[in-house]
């Protein structure tokens, strides 16, 4: 285990490794791998969710380093170099027990030296308290077969044979139940009994960044309070370096005198390393937050971190000899969406439809540019779509009409033949159009239609442009 | 010095010639009547141009559509950013008008200004379209200078009425219609000429 892994989590309350239980007496019996003085304590959860186990396995590490999650629902942990700390097996039990009634989980509980042995043992429903492996054997005998999860044949072919407890599976030779039941189910009965030794994943808790910093005096201005985080940037940057790691959400908390902390989060696109882009995001946040009182500590929190990959940059600018725009199309869209909300860019996109309404859509912002190959392109079977404005209409507009011709900002003079456009019974928007291009008296070409049902109406559906 | 090294040191970039021989290189603009108009022989690759409009819609977008076709659908191709658009584009007439729609972003807000001069200095865009009521002379000198860092093409649309106003932009053209067209006065440009010329109708165009 790293050192500074187990400062910053102790730090955060997560990992508590027993105090009296110095670290080297554990690093050593780790590297010799001694699995003589095991003592596994195996929980078996029935019907316990994923994220439940995780969070166990968080609160399990209180009691030991080496936790290791045995999915979908049990959880291991090598208990031997604490029973002293917890006043044996029985103590031991009863912190697990209250833990575990703390999450809401009703858990059978076990403790073996094999840590199959001792999951197999709760999962059959057995509080067994084995301390020695010599009498390991003879109390898992009497279990039936069925926690071993082997495939429903196999079990049922033992059964046939008259095999339905563990003692009578290990009685049978070696060799005939390696060639009738299979090689990997007696190594499993061996790693069971202790025979072999089980390596086993220990399991880590996911690593958070989080740092505070008490101010020196009360700050309101969103450049002070940026160059204030300065330090604990420099902070996160190390520390995902350090790690190989990205962040998808930053929170920077502002604590006030009266008030509750101010929130403010930044969400990326993409995985980000780079902590001055981080900075300059989160200062576009900070510059559009308003503070209900000046702040006093500032602290700046992720949680979540992801694996990031660095990608190898292009030998070109972008723009120049065709150099594409991968980052900072994602810094683009970051930026002004901190500024100008989440839906501030859309892209465009056509859809098969014969109403101009319905004939367009928005979609998510386009990808990063990169090089698209040979690509169809879209006017390659984009038909010829008639005279279509450039400019759209949210809602058609009524136009006034006078001597049976519409007028805007003065007379209307219609130069196309008329195009119909009709019917959408299927989906309640039935239309039924003649469109006409008109010029107004300044020379700009509108798009206008007139309704063929009573009214007749006239309305401004685009704009040339 | 004997021409030839004359002529290859005033190749230089960082060099301003007067008429003619600035841009050597600019982006055709599908129109030949503006090509051999514009002093770079097109429009300009780098930098903030100004289109002033009497009215929106006077067929300042179809003047643009045949260099933003060519741009989107280019090998490697960025962005086409439109900022604050008074109306919505219409995607399936900018598709048929050869515009690939994977490359055009819309961005609103209430800040267009600073949207576009995002869009300008962060080189993810080839080029930037924007309509500003009132821009003034100081943010139209920094939109210039983040176009000349992204290495992008910033338009900006603006009422006629600015015309007297003094202005950073490389290039400003003043666009009116005629019956058979729209007419072009060059107001401000490089190595520039004076003078209007009129583009006729192509039978792109609406009716």
């Amino acid at each position: 285990m790293r050192p500074g892994t187990l400062a910053l989590l102790g730090d955060a309350g997560l990992v508590r490794v027993p105090r009296a239980a110095p670290l080297r007496t554990l690093t050593r019996r780790h590297a010799a791998g001694g699995r003589a003085g095991e003592l596994w304590a195996g929980l078996h959860l029935p019907g316990i969710n994923p994220e439940k186990l995780q969070q166990l396995a968080v609160c399990a590490q209180r009691f030991t380093p080496r936790v290791s999650l045995a999915p979908p629902d049990g959880l291991l942990l090598e208990v031997q170099g604490s029973l002293h700390l917890f006043a044996g097996v029985a103590g031991l039990r009863c912190a697990l027990m209250s833990e575990c009634l703390r999450l809401q989980v009703q858990p059978v509980l076990a403790f073996a030296p094999a840590a199959l042995a001792a999951l197999v043992a709760a999962r059959a429903g057995k509080p067994l308290a084995v301390m020695d492996l010599a009498q390991l054997t003879g109390q898992l005998a009497p279990l039936p077969l069925a926690p071993l999860r082997w495939p429903p044949d196999t079990l049922a072919r033992l059964a046939r044979m008259g095999v339905r407890t563990i003692g009578a599976a290990l009685r049978l030779p070696r060799a005939g139940f390696a060639r009738r039941v299979g090689s990997q189910q007696l190594a499993m009965l061996d790693v069971l009994t202790g025979r072999t030794p089980e390596v086993r994943v220990t399991f880590h808790a996911p690593e958070r960044f989080r740092r505070r910093r008490e101010l020196s005096c009360e700050l309101e201005n969103h450049a002070l309070l940026l160059a204030a985080l300065a330090p604990l940037f420099a902070d996160l940057g190390a520390f995902l370096r350090a790690r190989q790691c990205g962040v998808v959400e930053l929170e920077c908390r502002l604590t006030h005198r009266h008030v509750p902390a101010t929130r403010c989060v930044v969400r990326l696109a993409a995985p980000a390393t780079d902590v001055q882009r981080l900075a300059g995001l989160l200062g576009e946040h900070l510059s559009a937050l308003n503070l209900p009182e000046p702040a006093r500590a500032c602290e700046l929190r992720a949680d979540a971190l992801v694996p990031h990959l660095p990608g190898s940059n292009g030998l070109w600018q972008p723009g120049e000899h065709g150099g594409s725009a991968g980052n900072e199309a994602c810094g683009l869209i970051e930026r002004l969406r901190a500024r100008l909300g989440s839906e501030a860019v859309h892209g465009l996109t056509r859809l098969e439809a014969h109403r101009p309404e319905n004939a367009w859509a928005v979609t998510g912002p386009p990808p990063a540019a990169g090089h698209r190959g040979a690509q169809s392109g879209c006017c390659a079977d984009a038909p010829a779509a008639g005279r279509r404005p450039l400019w759209l209409l949210r809602a058609p507009q009524l136009l006034c009409v006078r001597d049976g011709l519409p007028r805007r900002r003065g007379p209307l003079r219609l130069v196309s033949e008329p195009e119909r456009i009709e019917t959408g019974w299927w989906d309640g928007g039935e239309i039924a159009r003649d469109y006409y291009t008109a010029v107004d008296i300044h020379g700009v070409r509108l798009w206008v239609f007139r309704e063929r049902a009573a009214p007749h109406g006239w309305f401004l559906h685009g704009v040339f442009g | 010095m004997d021409r030839v090294a004359l002529t290859r040191l005033l190749e230089h970039p960082a060099i301003w010639r007067g008429r003619g021989a600035a841009h050597p290189r600019g982006l055709p603009t599908g129109f030949a009547a503006l090509d051999a108009y514009l002093p770079g022989k097109g429009w300009p690759r780098t930098g903030l141009i100004e289109i002033l409009v009497s009215r929106f819609g006077s067929g300042e977008l179809y003047l643009l559509l045949p260099a933003l076709a060519a741009l989107t659908r280019a090998a490697a191709a960025r962005w086409c950013v439109w900022v604050a658009p008074p109306l919505m584009p219409f995607a399936p007439a900018l598709a048929s008008q050869g515009i690939a729609l994977d490359r055009v972003a819309v961005v609103g807000g209430a800040r267009p200004l600073w949207a576009l001069e995002q869009a300008l200095g962060s080189g993810a865009c080839d080029v930037a379209l924007a309509w500003a009521r009132r821009p003034k002379a100081r943010e139209i000198r920094r939109l210039q200078l983040a176009a000349e860092r992204g290495r992008t093409l910033g338009v900006l649309f603006r009422p006629r009425r600015a015309a007297r106003e003094a202005s950073a932009a490389v290039l400003r053209l003043s666009l009116e219609p005629i019956t058979a067209g729209v007419r072009i006065t060059l107001l401000k440009g490089r190595g520039a000429m004076r003078g209007a010329v009129d583009l006729l109708r192509p039978g792109s165009w609406p009716v």
